[in-house]
């Protein structure tokens, strides 16, 4: 067969396959959003899309719509977990999303389905770039208004990630396969979603070039502890005011964004390194993720 | 047949239209000397049509429905040329759409994308092929054809970012309740 003939067949069956996984979600007024049936029982959507705690419905493919309930919600990541009783709607079929490579030709799907065509512009996950919050994919396709929560997919109908609008303008972003798979093992785990939790206020500092030499490090910048909440694991770890925290659990940190890539929820109880700047030497010290409580 | 020889054929078969106000519009070549389009780019009874080879002709309105916004179009004078099958099966979800048309005065124009959606915007509404594909003022009443160089629509208008076409089993019924065998 011709080469355009099969690749619009092979999207055309792209969509087909992945259409059989998605629920359209109701969970917030007028508009609806999209949702991906990720596990047995577990729907997953964008967190932005669900402005109710209570009532939420799963709309399916024949129109009928089933209850779900709020599972756990992970905000800086804009993704929620919905519990659904087993329903006969497919369950996705993930692909291994560090794969994915710019230039890859993708689609978004939303609930109906429709589709919206592109590729994938371009992957980010490294320190510093929270400027659209860290490990996404960044698209360059058109997210019509109620694709937030569906899946982006390869041409052979896998999901790579979940899409959202919601976590920065102008930005078309996919939440990595990997990341919500973590999550959504978490909620199944636990039976909700931790708040990994550290007890420090921190700001960005430039490092000088003296403490960048005898570090041997090549950032240029960390971030500077202005605040240590008594009783936290920071506390009991012993970080101190002024302290210039240059890695923690193994990931370098160029500014507080980085600390909150590695407070991820499955980190909760795990004893994590973290490299300091202390007056004029450096420093180990150890700290023990904590669970933020609920009034936290 | 690549992209390039289905985007060759189209640009073949899209006319240029305008209109006594000045207004421009596409339309897709059909047998027998005929053009279709909409009935918001046929507003007058004569037409000054083009076609991408430079081509000028006369065209006179035949059969106009403002409700389905569609028209036909007789052109003054033989030998057009071949005209382009059509496929009244609505194109898949996700399948490849071309389109032809002269967006912001742009001629003979070609944009791909592909099918978003079949069916109404509203409940109740008309049913359109809703593409994810990009289409401005000018690319109305121009063709759109699938990855075969099928015509299965034609451009009517964008809505939401959406171009939507109606789909060739309205074409046809309409181009068949004209009197006109295609």
């Amino acid at each position: 067969m011709d080469g355009l003939l099969a690749l619009s067949n092979e999207l055309a069956a792209a969509v087909d396959r992945a259409g059989r996984w998605i629920v359209g979600v109701n969970a917030r007024p007028r508009l609806g959003s999209t949702g991906i049936h990720w596990r047995q029982g577990f729907v997953v959507t964008a967190n932005h899309t669900v402005q109710v705690d209570e009532g939420i419905g799963l709309i399916r493919a024949d129109g009928r719509s089933v209850p779900a309930t709020l599972a756990g919600r992970d905000p800086a990541i804009d993704l929620a977990i919905l519990k659904v009783e087993p329903f006969d709607v497919g369950v996705a079929e993930v692909a291994d999303s560090s794969s994915a490579r710019v230039g890859h030709v993708v689609l978004a799907l939303g609930a109906g389905p429709r589709a919206s065509l592109g590729v994938i512009s371009a992957v980010v996950g490294e320190p510093g770039s929270h400027k659209v919050g860290g490990d996404v994919l960044t698209l360059d396709l058109t997210l019509y208004p109620g694709f937030s929560g569906g899946p982006l997919v390869n041409a052979a109908g896998q999901v790579l990630g979940l899409v959202t609008s919601g976590r920065a303008r102008h930005l078309q972003l996919a939440i990595p396969a990997a990341t919500v798979s973590r999550v959504v093992d978490e909620v199944a785990r636990r039976g909700h979603l931790a708040q990994a939790y550290l007890g420090v206020a921190t700001q960005p500092v430039r490092l000088p070039d003296s403490i960048r030499e005898r570090l041997g490090l090549a950032q240029e910048t960390a971030v500077i502890v202005t605040d240590v909440r008594p009783d936290s694991p920071a506390a009991h770890g012993g970080l101190s005011i002024g302290d210039v925290i240059v890695s923690f659990g193994g990931a370098t940190v160029l500014d507080p964004y980085d600390l909150k890539r590695v407070l991820r929820p499955d980190r909760v109880g795990q004893r994590l390194a973290v490299s300091v700047w202390r007056g004029d030497a450096p420093r180990e010290l150890e700290v023990v993720v904590a669970e933020r409580s609920a009034r936290a | 047949m690549d992209l390039s020889g289905v985007a060759a054929d189209l640009r073949r078969i899209t006319v240029e239209i305008r209109d006594q106000h000045g207004s421009l519009g596409a339309g897709a070549l059909w047998p027998a000397g005929h053009v279709v389009t909409n009935a918001h780019v046929a507003r007058s009874p004569r037409l000054a049509l083009g076609l991408v080879d430079g081509r000028r002709l006369d065209g006179r309105l035949v059969a106009r429905d403002e409700a389905l916004d569609l028209a036909i179009l007789r052109i003054a004078g033989a030998g057009i040329g071949p005209t382009t099958p059509f496929d009244e099966t609505p194109p898949r979800i996700g399948s490849l759409v071309i389109a032809v048309g002269h967006p912001f005065g742009l001629r003979s124009a070609v944009t791909v994308g592909i099918v978003h959606a079949l069916g109404p915007l509203v409940r109740g509404g008309r049913a359109w092929i809703q593409a994810d594909l990009r289409l401005g003022p000018g690319n109305s009443g121009g063709p759109i054809a699938d990855a075969g160089g099928r015509i299965v629509g034609l451009s009517a208008m964008v809505m939401s970012g959406l171009g939507l076409a109606i789909p060739m089993r309205d074409v046809l019924g309409f181009v068949r309740g004209a009197g006109i065998v295609e």
